[in-house]
């Protein structure tokens, strides 16, 4: 208690008592203020403010019940001792005063012992009150600050960890975090080359920590997909990333995949999640599962991180299924998991694809039948459309963000570029070198036309001219599988031989034009087989020069086909 | 008591049985086990899992902290009598690749 010296009302219309009980508070160092009568009591009480009450009960105007009423009436929260003052203790004048508020008695003749016992005791419960009150008012202080806080953090995590590109309708995903804060992540974002890139991931924990590592993870996935790079060298840098700044115990299981509808590949990495899935649309069964091989991100170092990713072939309706493992650790009731076997039949009933996903959640949901979620709980599907994939609906996000760089007016410059067998193994140049165009002559929205360009020139130029691959071997799904495997066997042990990429570009009304010039020191290619009209190309192979034709003003293939020249003009 | 520890005789080996769900709740009790024990001790661990019934991600995240303390890559701990399920988180995680998992 404050070391003010208390003020004490005392409210009696008979002088005698009055003078005697102000005799013995002043004895004790209380200051006295009185009142005659109760309507007194009630303007001095308004006016004064003391610190407690002595009420005597008979008295003229208003009497002490009615004083007390509005006395209490007026003190809010603020807890002001009234103590009535009474000659007779009767049942019937007791619950009169605790009705209208009266928190204790003293009965005349007053004992000064006993006055002074009361109104400590009173007092006590004062201070306690006001400290509670204190209290209280710094948590609802407290509260609405940090509900002020977690909205906005919401709507700024929300705008960085938005879904991209997920909400098309070849795509369908239940996301049930179960906080503000999800520990799980899903984003999507299509590749300049076209296609889609896909990430969904499960941090250890829940809440504003493991929201706060889907940071990171978010601008790398969309910066560098937007940029070109595979999903190998998105998921090391995460790794990266997350390595440098999860603690010890936290970390990101995490499923990537590529979806690529040029070559009709599935392209994943599995860290950590449930098999992915791929449903056979034809023959209603599970053609793929790819298992997690991999740790989690955020674990370990960057040497011995593995980017190794699995490459299956999947036809036009295709479904593929991602989730994270709250989905079979989704309890019932009786605190018995949803688990692998039961997941894992839902597979295995012949249901037509296009009734999956609902189905799962069906099940899921009648499982799980009201009993308290327990973990995130994230599913994927992703219908293998061709039409859908290729359609962008979606931008990319460097353009989406408009970042306002001051771009260089057209000018004239050339550039060029000699790779060889040493860099190319380990290094995808492709990113670098549109982002080195970009940054040169900010052509604007021009980046996956250009991607798409220089993406067909140099896999032409790597993949036929310097592994010597043979493109009729992608004339069907599980050639392609094996294309790419041998790809990959041939590009680990490449030592020899060189891509030459040159660039001119000449500065038009408007625009320009961009003269590339991409040789390969192999032994060059059919030309005319691989010329033939985009109809008889079952999609699988040869489409290439196709794309190439349809995006540029000239392709002319030189030497023995080991050199190519294409013009492509811009607005 | 859910999480129990056990030392060899000549004090290289210690085997720690963990008992029922093992989760963030036991992890003051998990890390009591290894807290005394520095990476340069020589001292083996084991961690008995026939009487754990489950283990999360957070479990996981614990036995990351203990690798971690005892020295990392030179650490020594086995995982053993894992269930099925048990055994499917830590495959599913690759923690083969950080633990010797019998």
């Amino acid at each position: 208690m404050s070391e003010n010296t208390l003020t004490v009302l005392v409210a009696d219309d008979d002088v005698t008592n009055r003078l005697l009980l102000e005799a013995i508070l002043h004895k004790e160092g209380y200051d006295v203020i009185h009142a005659e009568d109760g309507r007194e009591a009630v303007e001095v009480f308004e006016r004064e403010r003391p610190d407690l009450v002595l009420m005597d009960i008979r008295m003229p105007e208003l009497d002490g019940y009615q004083a007390t009423e509005l006395i209490k009436a007026m003190s809010g929260d603020v807890f002001v001792p009234v103590i009535f003052l009474t000659a007779n203790s009767d049942v019937d004048s007791m619950v009169r005063s605790v009705e209208s508020g009266g928190d204790d008695f003293l009965a005349k003749p007053y004992n000064r012992i006993q006055l002074q016992t009361r109104i400590n005791a009173l007092m006590r419960i004062r201070e306690l009150y006001s400290t509670v009150r204190q209290q209280r008012n710094e948590l609802i202080q407290h509260q609405k600050r940090l509900e002020r806080e977690r909205q906005m953090a919401k709507r700024l995590f929300a705008n960085i960890i938005h879904t991209g590109s997920l909400d098309q309708p070849n795509i369908k995903y239940l996301l049930s975090p179960m906080s503000l804060f999800s520990g799980d992540i899903l984003l999507a974002a299509p590749k300049p080359s076209g296609g889609l890139h896909v990430i969904l991931g499960d941090f250890t924990g829940h809440g504003l920590a493991a929201a706060t590592g889907a940071l990171p993870v978010s601008s790398i996935f969309y910066g560098m997909t937007a940029k070109g790079y595979s999903i190998a060298e998105i998921v090391t840098e995460i790794n990266t990333r997350l390595k440098t700044i999860l603690p010890v115990d936290m970390f990101l299981a995490a499923c990537l995949i590529d979806i690529d509808t040029t070559t009709h590949t599935l392209t994943a990495w599995n860290g950590g999640l449930p098999p992915l899935v791929v449903y056979d649309a034809r023959q209603l069964t599970v053609s793929q599962r790819i298992p997690s091989q991999h740790l989690p991100l955020g674990i370990i170092d960057g040497e011995s991180f593995s980017r190794r990713v699995e490459v299956v072939g999947i036809q036009q309706g295709d479904r593929i299924y991602i989730c994270s493992d709250g989905v079979l650790e989704t309890q019932n009731q009786q605190g018995e998991m949803f688990g692998r076997d039961r997941f894992n039949a839902l597979f295995e009933a012949g249901l037509a694809p296009q009734e999956l996903f609902d189905t799962i959640l069906g099940q899921l949901s009648e499982f799980q039948a009201g009993s308290l979620q327990q973990d995130d709980v994230t599913l994927l599907e992703i219908c293998y459309d061709q039409t859908l994939l290729e359609q962008r609906t979606g931008t990319l996000e460097e353009e989406e963000s408009g970042r306002g760089r001051i771009s260089a007016a057209p000018a004239s410059w050339g550039m060029s570029l000699t790779l060889s067998a040493g860099l190319l193994k380990d290094l995808d140049p492709l990113p670098l070198l549109i982002q080195a165009l970009m940054d040169l002559q900010g052509f604007c929205g021009q980046r996956q036309q250009l991607y798409t360009v220089f993406s067909e020139l140099y896999s032409n130029a790597l993949e036929h001219g310097l592994l010597g691959l043979d493109s009729s071997l992608k004339a069907n799904a599980r050639g392609f599988v094996e294309y790419y495997q041998t790809r990959e066997q041939r590009l680990a042990v490449l030592s020899e031989g060189e891509i030459r990429i040159d660039i001119r570009h000449q500065p038009e009304a408007g625009g320009g034009r961009l003269i590339i010039d991409v040789e390969d020191t192999g032994d060059g290619f059919d030309v005319d087989s691989a010329l033939l009209p985009l109809t008889e190309n079952l999609g699988h192979a040869g489409r290439g020069i196709q794309l190439l034709r349809s995006i540029c003003d000239e392709v002319t293939f030189q030497g023995k086909g080991n050199r190519v020249q294409v013009v492509y003009r811009w607005q | 008591m859910p999480v129990t520890s056990t030392v060899s005789a000549d004090g290289k080996e210690v085997i720690i049985k963990v008992t029922g769900r093992f989760d963030f709740a036991v992890q003051n009790e998990f890390r009591d086990c290894y807290h005394g024990v520095g990476p340069d001790d020589g001292v083996r661990f084991s961690i008995d899992m026939s009487k754990a019934s489950y283990m999360d991600s957070s479990a996981l995240g614990m036995l990351l902290m203990m690798r971690e303390h005892l020295g990392g890559n030179s650490a020594n701990i086995t995982i053993s009598h894992c269930s099925a399920d048990i055994s499917n988180i830590l495959t599913v995680a690759n923690f083969q690749s950080l633990f010797k998992i019998a």
